[in-house]
């Protein structure tokens, strides 16, 4: 029953009264709005738009359900993954710190110095860093720099408690490893985790 | 209830949201670049095998995804978009595999040969409304299937599709419509 020929025939402009099949999933795609009288009183086509919600509603979760179903990966698929990518492409700029020996050039990259404040904030606690940026020039010893940084915070944390204590330890991280005049840190918090309980924080 | 300051060991990078993860992979955080390769590669993984017709190049297809995303993560403005951008990124990939093997019959909307008379059968054992999808997925020509899944999974539009699979948007309209109407019959009885 489904060859070409009857697939033609099943959902014709006849059937459809007048529409097609594309033209009533295009509808379904813009949530049937503005509504079209022609269409919605169309027998034929309330059954072909109800069969292609079905479809979209089994479409939006088939390749979660895919990846659901498959067996674990070991870890070998990964290292793979991270073997293969090229560490150097996040250095950014080379920042220049002063040595006694005038003709020595010694530089700490951008990339690290985004590395020294990830772990300063982490190390608070309650707190995770995410994108962190350093604006200004860096290259230019003395310049002003401002470090704006995004991160998300643990349920229950005190937020501005817990900013002021992530300032405090990235700027005593920033003055002990780098020659960089900070003259701002700012932190935007973007999201407050809840992790769900286990069983005995239920219980307590 | 144990105070936030005893529980805060617990809010490690396997917990944390995409936001937060994309930015530190963008600024070359290695371990939560993995978080988001073990959190989305698996469906990442089934996204190519959907578009491909077969798993045989979905691992490449990833890693390869995977190793463009690292180097480009730092021009993504809005990290908390991730899961998409990487999705989008894995079906590049796909399309470009598909047009480096594709002859010109491909392009030909023709049945394919053998799966079309297996498809009941496998009907009949499906233990779910997915599974019954997979099957009649699996019987429709590739050209019609790569069209239907850029569209329904991907939400590529006509003209996307049209310009990465460099095919006429009337032609992807006509695609799309033969795999509609069969993919509708055949899921009748999964209602």
């Amino acid at each position: 029953m489904t060859d070409s020929g009857d697939l033609d025939a099943l959902f014709d402009g006849k059937s459809l009264d007048g529409h097609s099949i594309d033209e009533l999933s295009d509808y379904l795609d813009r949530g049937r709005t503005p509504a079209d009288p022609a269409i919605d009183s169309s027998p034929g086509c309330q059954i072909a738009l109800a069969g292609l919600a079905r479809l979209r509603a089994m479409s939006e979760t088939l390749v979660e359900t895919d990846a659901a179903a498959e067996p674990a990966r070991d870890d070998s698929w990964v290292s793979g993954i991270l073997d293969n990518i090229e560490l150097e492409a996040h250095a950014g700029r080379d920042i220049p710190i002063q040595h006694s020996a005038p003709a020595a050039r010694l530089v700490i990259t951008e990339g690290a110095v985004r590395g020294l404040i990830r772990a300063a904030g982490d190390s608070v606690g309650g707190i995770l860093i995410g994108r962190c940026r350093l604006d200004g020039d860096v290259t230019v010893p003395g310049e002003a720099i401002g470090v704006r940084i995004d991160a998300s915070v643990f349920f229950g944390e005190r937020i501005p408690e817990i900013v002021a204590r992530v300032r405090e330890a990235i700027y005593t991280e920033l003055l002990r490893h780098t020659e960089l005049n900070f003259t701002s840190i700012d932190v935007t918090i973007h999201d407050v985790h809840h992790v769900r309980s286990s069983p005995e924080e239920v219980a307590e | 209830m144990k105070a936030p300051s005893e529980r805060r060991g617990s809010y490690s990078l396997d917990d944390a949201d995409d936001r937060t993860l994309a930015g530190r992979a963008a600024d070359g955080d290695v371990r939560a670049f993995e978080v988001l390769v073990r959190r989305y590669g698996p469906m990442m993984r089934a996204y190519a095998t959907r578009i491909l017709g077969s798993s045989t190049d979905s691992d490449d297809i990833v890693q390869e995804a995977f190793i463009a995303a690292w180097k480009r993560l730092p021009t993504l403005d809005d990290g908390s978009v991730v899961k998409s951008w990487l999705m989008r990124i894995v079906s590049h990939k796909s399309i470009d595999l598909i047009r480096a093997n594709r002859t010109h019959d491909d392009i030909d909307d023709h049945e394919p040969e053998a799966p079309d008379e297996a498809s009941p059968e496998q009907r009949a054992v499906a233990k779910s409304r997915e599974e019954a999808l997979s099957a009649v997925l699996a019987t429709l020509p590739a050209a019609q299937r790569q069209c239907w899944v850029l569209h329904e999974i991907g939400r590529y539009s006509y003209d996307d599709i049209a310009r990465e699979l460099d095919l006429p948007t009337s032609t992807v309209r006509g695609l799309l419509a033969r795999a509609r109407k069969k993919l509708i019959l055949e899921m009748e009885d999964w209602r």
